[in-house]
């Protein structure tokens, strides 16, 4: 009852404050006038009545003041009338304000951003039950000159899953080739075969319906779960899709499950549908056949090191008896493997940006030790008036937390935009999984961090101006109060934070110069304005001569666009595939040789070098007459010619690959080509063999990837390209149509977000450093006014007295730029994996960071001539103004 | 003894005054301050900025209800007037301040 009381009188105040002030006036008048009445019935003149009324209430505004304390809801009025105070403190010195304010919306809005990018990547539990006992398991294949990390064989998954004594069990996933049709357009899906293992091994259960059985599994009952956005695309949302039949490569599946909304799993986020693997039995046997991506579940009693030396003898003995000899295995944690290099990006940005928060906090503090040293005066005339030590705390301390309170609004006006920014950097497999969202622990932290050197600095001024007698202060004109100790402080702070920038910079220098290699760097092709698809032919899975028609007709269609230039097709669009190696035997080798030669294969139509604008080293491209009846022929790259043949041109020479048996063709090497790197843009180029593809075995490769050079904005032409191909065949899908050069912007994403936002932190910090330096220098001549006219006056010229401020202040860039330059030196270590094998030059980005610091150093210097010259000109004045009156 | 020499008032009684002093009638801040003057027989001169946030403190607690009349004199002031919740409040007040005087009375001449 009473609370409710309380309440509603605190609600009263607040809300009809004016209304409460009015009446509390009138009626402390009424008691006076009433007190006067009575003295004047007792004798007193009415003014002498009056006077004596008004000491009886003892002042206006001490009763209302203590009125209003008392009052519920008074510590509210109290708090506002601060924070108008500081604010209107803040308000007067605009320049201060602004300054400090931006700095720390940089430093808590950087940081903000950044983790809010490292939360969704790296901490924030992954779909899984118990997401950090998962593994992936490679065959580590350090041997073969085609890779060193390599997918495993289903043959060795059912070994693994038979002997190994460190997993609870182990599942595989495979890609597919999908395309989804009946209702609706045809559309080219991305799948997985997995085994029935697989859901439990992750510890996932789809949101609705069931999963396949190992009996489903072996069997290989037509039955396919589907993830959430197909089902809401293809089915509505509908219940009952559960039961259903969708055709998938023109066989019918039953639907079994739904995947939940939030699932993703290697290799990427989009994954639509998983068939059960249901291996022929071949597969189960073929030691060779590299296509399964294995993740396996950690026994609760086994660690990571102890799982690593088990399955490295395993795999070791299980392949001993390889052609070659026995390989070992690398098993690395799953949350490693998806969120890959964005891991050491991420973390490499967030300490760029805690290292931003580091120096903004410094320059904070710089300002605050500054401007409070400047307002020593203002403190002494206050204690000298009276005010307690207690009120002048009060005071800084509300200055200051608006001073941090604002700082962190600013920080989060800045962190959202930034985080749309960062969405770039969720890797792949991760997608809108992994949203990105303001973490409000870390806003708070980065904000308590600021706040605690804005308190902290920001009262010094009020402890030690108190501290001294009122006389003494004034008695030094406003500077007595600021010793050498002080300078001492802030001058280690300015090498501290030009030290921490010029890290900064050196690794963002590394970072560009690697980005601009990586973009730069030939890709063995002319990539603008060439437009890629996939055209899945797996109706021709039968008739290879129909298949290598088809195909054909399609680069013709493609060719008869207005705007296109030329059209050729490769069964794999290159930077996107590892798959299809093959070992190779070169004339004259015995089958035993072959070990460790191993190359790509690629089969191409006639002109597709010419299409891509592929450079011929030396030979001659394919032509019309490489037909199925001819000699076969082969063009390969560079690596290849220099791993198989070094030192002599493999012109004429004769291999086999694919298949080495009797049966297999010779094929004779008539060109060879510049390297493309086939398998991805940051990966190793490998050997690689190109042929045609009528002189092909005719195995079932039933992808077709088709290349068109365009004379028009590629993207342009994309409707007309569908229409194209479905003149040949209306259900014919299209799948992955993109240019070569979004290909790569899109492989180079991590290493230009990182170059790009590393690069940023680096200028800001810079930019706050030398803020920084001008702000304590430039206090420095305010503060020495008396002294430059003193100077001046005994003869000292402008020159001399400028040197002395700038000689200070390039003393200090330059210590910090030593510091910073070798801290730097052993920082761009931990950079190595984003710098993808390149070795950047680290002298040349030492020399440019070193440039670009004079460069700042001399702005500054002029800056400060500018502050002295106006000194110098009127040395009386500089003598007779007083330092503390010097514009904030 | 002379005018400066008032007496403090104990603490926490002025409560248990004000509330004692307006159980009679309705009555104005200065009124209020008059009567507590004549009752002490001037032992205690209460002072605005004490009377005046006791007062509104009353009011915000619901003990007292606050109206606008006119005085005798024809000038309006605030009369305060005691609610049902203040009465309740005024009785256990004075119930604990007669038991307080009872045990230091004791104290004083057991001693």
């Amino acid at each position: 009852m009473i609370l409710l009381h309380r309440l509603a009188s605190v609600v009263r105040w607040i809300s009809r404050r004016d209304k409460a002030e009015a009446e509390l006036r009138s009626e402390l008048e009424a008691f006076v006038d009433m007190a006067a009445a009575d003295h004047v019935r007792d004798g007193a003149t009415p003014d002498e009545a009056r006077r004596l009324a008004a000491l009886q209430l003892g002042g206006f505004e001490q009763v209302k003041e203590r009125v209003r304390a008392g009052r519920h809801g008074g510590g509210l009025d109290a708090t506002a009338r601060d924070l108008r105070y500081g604010l209107r403190q803040l308000r007067r010195s605009p320049g201060f304000s602004t300054i400090a304010i931006a700095t720390l919306a940089l430093g808590i809005g950087g940081i903000t951003a950044m983790f809010s990018a490292f939360d969704a990547v790296l901490i924030r539990p992954m779909p899984y039950a118990e997401a950090d006992r998962l593994v992936m398991i490679w065959d580590d294949m350090t041997k073969l000159d085609i890779t060193t990390k390599l997918t495993p064989s289903p043959a060795e998954w059912l070994e693994w899953r038979r002997l190994n004594t460190v997993f609870t069990d182990l599942a595989i996933t495979q890609s597919v080739e999908a395309t989804v049709s009946g209702d609706g357009d045809p559309e080219q899906v991305p799948a997985r075969s997995a085994s029935w293992t697989f859901w439990s091994v992750l510890g996932v259960r789809p949101t609705a319906g069931r999963v396949f059985t190992e009996d489903e599994d072996n069997k290989g009952v037509k039955v396919v779960v589907i993830s959430h956005g197909l089902w809401q695309r293809r089915f509505g949302g509908s219940p009952e899709a559960i039961g259903r039949t969708m055709s998938i490569n023109d066989e019918r599946y039953e639907v079994i499950g739904i995947m939940p909304p939030k699932f993703y799993f290697l290799p990427a986020r989009d994954v639509d549908l998983w068939v059960p693997a249901s291996m022929p039995a071949w597969m189960r046997t073929s030691f060779g056949w590299h296509s399964a991506t294995v993740v396996a579940r950690l026994k609760p009693s086994i660690s990571l090191s102890q799982a690593r030396d088990s399955m490295r003898a395993l795999s070791l003995q299980i392949t001993a008896k390889d052609l070659g000899g026995g390989h070992p295995v690398l098993v690395i944690p799953l949350r490693e493997e998806i969120a890959g290099r964005t891991r050491t990006a991420l973390t490499v940005l967030l300490w760029a940006s805690a290292t931003l928060l580091v120096i903004a906090c410094v320059n904070l503090t710089n300002l605050l030790l500054s401007r409070g040293a400047a307002r020593g005066r203002e403190v002494a005339v206050r204690t000298a008036l009276g005010a307690g030590r207690g009120r002048l705390v009060r005071q800084f301390l509300t200055e200051s937390l608006t001073l941090a309170a604002l700082g962190a609004l600013a920080g989060v006006a800045l962190a959202l935009p930034a985080i749309r920014f960062l969405e770039r950097l969720v890797p792949e497999a991760m997608g809108d999984a992994a949203p990105l969202r303001i973490d409000w622990r870390v806003l708070m932290f980065s904000t308590g961090v600021a706040a605690v050197a804005a308190v902290g600095f920001g009262l010094v001024p009020a402890l030690r101006g108190s501290r001294f007698t009122p006389q003494d202060a004034m008695r030094a004109g406003g500077r007595g109060s600021t010793g050498a100790r002080s300078h001492w402080f802030q001058h280690s702070l300015i090498v501290v934070e030009t030290a921490l920038a010029v890290v900064l910079l050196t690794c963002g220098g590394l970072l560009l110069q690697t980005y601009h290699y990586l973009r730069h760097n030939d890709v063995g092709m002319r990539s603008e304005r060439l437009l890629t698809f996939e055209t899945p032919v797996f109706r021709y899975a039968k008739d290879f001569d129909q298949r290598i028609a088809f195909i054909n007709a399609e680069v013709e269609k493609v060719r008869a666009i207005p705007g296109v230039v030329g059209a050729a097709s490769i069964n794999l669009i290159p930077f996107t595939n590892s798959a299809n190696a093959t070992f190779y035997l070169l004339e004259g080798q015995s089958r035993s040789q072959t070990v460790g030669q191993v190359a790509l294969i690629r089969n191409v139509s006639r002109d597709y070098f010419t299409t891509v604008g592929a450079q011929l080293r030396e030979g001659r491209p394919f032509t019309s007459d490489d037909r199925k009846s001819s000699t076969p022929v082969a063009i390969v790259n560079a690596q290849f010619a220099k791993r198989a043949y070094p030192g002599k041109s493999p012109l004429g020479q004769r291999f086999k690959f694919g298949s080495l048996g009797a049966t297999g063709y010779w094929y004779t090497i008539v060109g060879v080509v510049n390297q493309i790197p086939e398998s991805g843009i940051l990966n190793e180029t490998k050997p690689v063999v190109y042929r045609v593809y009528e002189q092909s075995e005719q195995i079932s490769d039933l992808a077709a990837g088709i290349v068109v050079r365009t004379a028009v904005d590629p993207e342009s032409i994309v409707p007309a390209v569908r229409q194209a191909i479905w003149s040949l065949d209306k259900n014919q899908p299209l799948a992955h149509i993109r240019t070569l050069d979004s290909m790569i912007d899109r492989q180079l994403s991590t290493s230009s977000q990182s170059a790009s936002l590393l690069s940023a932190f680096a200028a800001l910090a810079l930019v706050l450093a030398s803020l920084g330096i001008y702000g304590v220098l430039s206090y420095a001549v305010t503060q020495r006014t008396n002294e430059i006219g003193v100077r001046m006056a005994l003869g000292a010229t402008a020159g001399e007295i400028l040197r002395s401020f700038t000689r200070q202040g390039l003393g200090l860039t330059m210590f910090g730029l030593v510091i910073g330059l070798a801290a730097g030196g052993v920082t761009s270590r931990v950079l190595t994996t984003l710098l993808y094998g390149y070795q950047p030059d680290y002298f040349s980005t030492a020399a440019a960071v070193s440039i670009i610091l004079i460069v700042v150093a001399a702005m500054i210097a002029m800056a400060i001539k500018n502050a002295v010259s106006k000194k110098a000109e009127a040395p009386a004045l500089a003598v007779t103004s007083v330092p503390g009156d010097v514009p904030r | 003894m002379g005018r400066d020499e008032k007496l403090d008032i104990p603490q926490g009684t002025l409560d248990l005054m004000i509330l004692t002093i307006l159980t009679h009638e309705p009555m104005h801040g200065y009124g209020i301050s008059q009567r507590l003057a004549a009752l002490s027989r001037d032992h205690f001169q209460i002072n605005p900025g004490s009377l005046f946030p006791s007062l509104y403190r009353l009011e915000g607690d619901g003990r007292l209800k606050a109206e606008w009349c006119d005085t005798e004199n024809g000038r309006r002031a605030k009369y305060y007037r005691l609610t049902a919740s203040g009465r309740r409040q005024l009785e256990q007040h004075r119930e604990r301040w007669n038991r307080a005087c009872f045990a230091v009375t004791s104290v004083l001449e057991g001693a």
